[in-house]
């Protein structure tokens, strides 16, 4: 308990000696301290620091060198850096300074828990300097009399601490102020400088962990001296055009240093500069002239100078001066060159005559006019003719023949040398060989092979080739010992057309040309393909050509690439030249995806994809498939009809069962005129006789016919139609015929309103009017036994709707027969026809008559009745050309008479309206 | 002379020479222009005829033709020794009466005065080079010049100024006597030849 007390105590005591102002208003005394108090290490060496607590401490506060803690910052040092010296004194040591830090504390611990700091110190660490090395000086000139001395070195290593350096300087007896540099620790600058004494100059840099000093430079500051650049230059053109005159002055004065120069010179505008020989200018001056330079050319002149001893440093290039120099003649002929077009009149040429500028080295001043002649070779006597002209290029009207041209340039001192061009009327002479292009860098080197015969010059002429623009053309001169120039100016990715032409002496070389570029590139785009015709098997590809500008470079080839949407891609190379492809070995009905690319010697460029379908039948199979089945067919239609003609008995027989006929039934062969010749076999065995039972048999006298009403004679009228349908076809019913027609069955319409009338409830009767072919016509009425409708029941509908009018039904069955006859009459004659029929349309009465007794005697053969009556009818119809049909209406215009028609017999019921069942 | 013998002696015998001749030749072109200047800045004339000063050697001298190396090394180095110390004297009043006011002046008076020193230096090393003593500056120099008015102390400096200016010619050609090859004997030249 009393130690604890004891170590409360203590530390109060601490804190109040540490913290509590003494008398003067400082601290108290602490109750120890540190040696050595902030000291500067070097680095890397050891170090120790000792702390040694005040004896009043130890009395009072019970504390020991023991207790000592020592921090770095407020890191605790190990304890086996420790070392207790005395009850008083702690040391501690560190191997290497690198590992110290600031601060570094010496600390209590009291009552082994309270820590309590003692003292502490600020260590530095750091390096001594390093010996200053490279030290170099120079004087410059700052003014006419004001010189300072700017002294650089290398000041070494980083010390880590606040080193200063000093540029001392002295002379044997004569020691200058240091020069203290300010805020750089490697150059300071002297501003006392005197000449012609060896000046010793050395460097001082000292730290707190040591001094170093350089080693000394002793020099004379005439020696090192850059002097300013001549000033006031001034250029002067003399009476010489090559010479021009420099002045100037010089900053320091012969008495202090003697300089030399060098001149330096160049064309305004160029880069490189030229120089005077140094030997030239090697001793002191103020003045020089500078020769051999061009006439008329501006040149911008610069001086430096130097110590002439060549100690020291060259001075800076004045400040650039300019002159012209004066005019001289020009030194050549511009190049001349020509155009020749056609002209209105073939005798004559268009000469475009055209020539460069001088060069301004060439020309040497201001060319005021050029000198045009031209002299007709082919006739000496012509006289010349001269033309005087400002622009570089001139035209003339010239008749065909060989000419030479003489340009000279003039300016305002003299002439140039006349410069020749020879026009012959042909290039006849040899061409150049073997002519090539070879692209360097940003020029085209055209070359070529000379002709065997010597050659004085050739033109090189060039042009952008366009697809959107002419050709503008560009051309050179070379010499004739010349056999390759550089073409400047040449646009790279661009076509360039370049043709040589060789100039002979008596003539000119024809032109050889050859296509080149500078630099290639890929196409800008690839060719659009699209099929011209596209097959099973095969496609017809087409594309376009890559104008000129999209090309970019020689196209070398074309690649088709072509797949299904599921196969591989195939590759076909074509032709640069070809527009066209064919793709062969297509799968048939097969989309395809085809693109093409361009290659250039640099790359390539693909098109547009474009796609299509192959066909799934190649060109002629479908007409091989059709055709032939087309000829089955028809083969087939043929010997049916064929067949069906050759056992048409047979068919008719099976197919269309004779339907009875009451006119044909061998009851009506009891007429007594014709029984005899009644041998329709079919009818005979059909109807045999004794197979009618009952006959009933009107007579029908001739001169009653009057006496008929029409609607007694509407029967008759009907039937007349009958027959008149009939006419040409073996039979008005069935329809399913082979020989039958869809108009048989409309022109059978008017049958069916006495069918609707009779079919139910009327036997038939067959009314026999006319015999068979030679035979005598029988007039007959017959009546059938059968209970069959006559006619087909799909007729019907027809018949209600034909049947209202009868008048019109006349007509209208008029114009169906007549339209039956078609194949057979005219048209005209229908016509005629037709118009007979109407204005005798109040005979009608007659004609039903006359069908009735003539004509229902042929139900299976009309033809045959028509025969039978050509003759009668011949003279009606004389317009008509022989064998054509007659026309029934026609008839009415020789009525049978009531004389010769054979004795009938009606139904009785006729007259009452019609037939009762029996 | 026996130094004189020595290749490298004679060298920088030479060196010493041409050096000597271009630091009088700039000496002397440093002192034309600082006359100018003095004389503007004093207000004085500049055609004004200034009496010998006491003090001042005089670059003019008979026979000068007829002396010897040495005897032309130690004329010019009591010369420039008194230059010096008139020229520290002209520096200092100089600062006296016009202070920092015109520093251009002061630093070529300076300049004028390092020059001086330099030659002087360039003296002593030749006369070593002849293994000739160097003769002492005689204790405080030549007696303290009697006090003078501000004029007159003008006039004084333009008086040194001048001297110097004659005496930067004499002591050029006297080098160039002594770099003749002949001139390493220390007798005197043939020619006869006059500042």
């Amino acid at each position: 308990m009393f130690s604890r007390w004891n170590w409360v105590a203590c530390g109060f005591y601490l804190v109040l000696n540490i913290c509590s102002p003494d008398a003067s208003g400082g601290l108290v005394q602490s109750c120890g301290h540190i040696i050595p108090e902030s000291p500067v290490l070097a680095l890397g060496s050891n170090f120790t620091a000792l702390c040694i607590l005040n004896e009043s401490c130890l009395d009072f506060g019970n504390i020991y060198a023991s207790q000592i803690i020592w921090k770095i910052k407020n890191r605790v040092v190990p304890k086996e850096q420790y070392r207790e010296i005395n009850r008083t004194v702690s040391s501690v040591t560190f191997n290497d300074t690198s590992s110290l830090a600031t601060p570094l504390t010496c600390n209590i611990l009291a009552d082994g828990q309270i820590e309590q700091n003692i003292y502490g110190i600020t260590v530095t660490v750091g390096l001594a300097p390093e010996k200053p090395t490279n030290l170099s000086c120079i004087v410059h000139q700052i003014s006419k009399f004001t010189y300072v001395m700017t002294c650089t070195w290398n000041p070494g290593r980083h010390t880590f601490l606040d080193t200063e350096f000093r540029l001392r300087y002295s002379w044997p007896e004569e020691v200058f102020p240091d020069c203290i540099p300010k805020g750089v620790n490697n150059s300071c600058t002297v501003t006392d400088i005197q000449f012609f004494v060896n000046t010793e100059i050395w460097v001082e840099a000292a730290n707190a962990l040591g001094k170093a000093e350089s080693d000394p430079l002793v020099v004379d500051p005439i020696d090192i001296v850059k002097p300013l650049s001549p000033q006031n230059v001034s250029v002067s053109s003399g009476i010489l055009p090559t010479v021009l005159k420099l002045s100037w002055e010089n900053w320091i004065s012969d008495a202090v240093m003697t300089l030399k120069f060098n001149i330096r010179y160049r064309i305004t505008g160029d880069t490189n500069w030229m120089e005077v020989p140094p030997e030239d200018t090697a001793s002191p001056r103020t003045s020089f002239s500078v020769q051999e330079l061009r006439p008329y050319t501006e040149y911008a002149f610069s001086i430096r100078c130097m110590k002439e001893d060549g100690l020291g440093y060259w001075s800076d290039w004045s400040e650039e001066k300019t002159g012209i120099t004066t005019e001289d003649q020009p030194s050549k002929g511009p190049p001349i060159w020509r155009i020749i077009a056609a002209s209105q009149s073939p005798a004559s040429w268009t000469v475009h005559l055209m020539w460069k500028a001088l060069k301004p080295f060439e020309a040497n001043g201001v060319i005021l006019q050029y000198e045009v002649t031209v002299r007709d070779k082919s006739s000496p006597s012509c006289p010349l003719k001269k033309y005087n002209v400002t622009s570089t290029n001139h035209t003339l009207q010239l008749p065909k023949g060989t000419y030479e041209v003489t340009l000279i340039a003039r300016n305002s001192v003299g002439a140039s040398p006349p410069s020749v061009l020879l026009i012959p009327e042909s290039n006849s002479k040899a061409p150049v060989k073997n002519l090539r292009t070879l692209p360097k860098h940003d020029k085209l080197w055209v070359g070529w092979t000379a002709p065997n015969s010597y050659v004085l010059k050739y033109v090189v002429e060039w042009c952008l080739v366009s697809s959107s623009s002419d050709c503008v053309m560009e051309w050179q001169i070379t010499q004739g010992d010349v056999q390759g120039i550089d073409l400047k100016g040449i646009k790279p990715f661009k076509c360039y057309l370049i043709t040589v032409y060789p100039l002979y002496a008596d003539g000119q070389g024809s032109g050889e040309s050859v296509k080149a570029y500078l630099k290639q590139d890929r196409p800008s785009k690839g060719p659009t393909v699209q099929t011209k015709k596209v097959g099973k098997a095969e496609a017809v590809l087409t594309w376009n050509h890559l104008t000129v500008e999209e090309q970019n470079g020689f196209i070398r080839n074309y690649t088709i690439l072509y797949k299904t949407i599921d196969g591989n891609e195939t590759v076909v190379t074509v032709d640069p030249s070809k527009t066209e492809y064919t793709l062969s070995s297509l799968t048939s009905d097969t989309l395809y995806t085809v693109r093409m690319m361009a290659s250039t010697d640099n790359g390539s460029r693909t098109g547009p994809d474009f796609t299509f379908t192959t066909q799934k039948f190649g060109k002629g199979e479908i007409e091989a498939i059709v055709v032939p089945v087309c000829l089955a067919f028809l083969l087939i239609v043929l010997l049916g009809v064929l067949f069906c003609f050759n056992k048409r008995d047979l068919i008719k027989k099976h197919i269309w069962p004779i339907v009875p006929d009451p006119s044909k039934s061998n009851i009506a062969q009891w007429s007594p005129q014709a029984p005899a010749k009644h041998n329709f076999n079919s009818k005979n065995q059909m109807y045999p006789e004794g197979s009618f039972t009952d006959v009933s048999v009107v007579e029908i006298e001739a001169d009653d016919k009057k006496s008929f009403s029409e609607q007694d004679l509407k029967p008759f009228d009907l039937l007349k139609k009958e027959k008149s349908t009939s006419e040409g076809h073996s039979s008005g019913i069935g329809g399913s015929s082979c020989m039958s027609s869809p108009r048989q069955s409309v022109s059978d319409s008017d049958e069916g309103e006495t069918t609707q009338n009779t079919s139910s409830t009327v036997q038939y009767s067959t009314v026999v009017l006319n015999g068979y072919r030679d035979q005598t016509p029988v007039q007959v009425f017959s009546r059938s036994e059968s209970t069959q409708p006559l006619l087909d029941s799909e007729e019907r509908s027809e018949d209600h709707a034909g049947g209202a009018d009868s008048a019109a039904q006349r007509q209208q069955y008029f114009r169906q027969n007549g339209g039956q006859d078609e194949n057979n009459v005219d048209r005209p004659c229908f016509e005629r026809a037709k118009q007979i029929t109407h204005a005798n349309e109040g005979d009608l009465v007659g004609f039903a008559q006359l069908q009735v007794s003539g004509q229902s005697s042929q139900p299976l053969g009309l033809g045959m009745a028509k025969n039978t009556q050509e003759a009668a009818l011949s003279d009606i119809l004389q317009t008509c050309t022989e064998g054509q049909t007659v026309r029934p209406e026609t008839v009415e215009e020789n009525p049978l008479s009531a004389d010769d028609m054979p004795k009938s017999y009606l139904p009785q019921t006729v007259r009452q309206g019609g037939y009762m069942p029996q | 002379m026996a130094a004189a013998d020595s290749p490298s002696a004679a060298l920088r015998r030479r060196d010493l020479c041409s050096r000597g001749i271009r630091l009088a030749g700039k000496m002397r072109a440093d002192v034309v222009d600082l006359l100018d200047t003095y004389v503007e800045q004093q207000g004085l004339d500049a055609s004004a005829t200034v009496a010998a000063v006491e003090g001042v050697p005089l670059a003019a001298v008979e026979r000068w033709d007829e002396q010897t190396g040495t005897q032309r090394l130690l004329e010019n180095l009591a010369a420039y020794r008194a230059f010096r110390a008139l020229l520290a004297q002209m520096l200092e009043e100089q600062r006296e009466q016009l202070g920092e006011a015109d520093a251009g002046l002061g630093r070529a008076l300076a300049a004028v005065l390092l020059q001086v020193s330099a030659f002087a230096y360039h003296l002593e090393e030749l006369l070593r080079l002849e293994s000739r003593g160097i003769p002492g500056e005689e204790g405080d120099g030549p007696p303290p010049p009697p006090r003078l008015s501000l004029f007159e102390q003008k006039l004084r400096g333009l008086g040194v100024l001048r001297e110097l200016a004659q005496w930067a010619v004499r002591s050029a050609r006297d080098l160039r006597q002594l770099a003749k090859p002949s001139a390493a004997t220390g007798t005197a030249p043939g020619l006869a030849e006059s500042p």
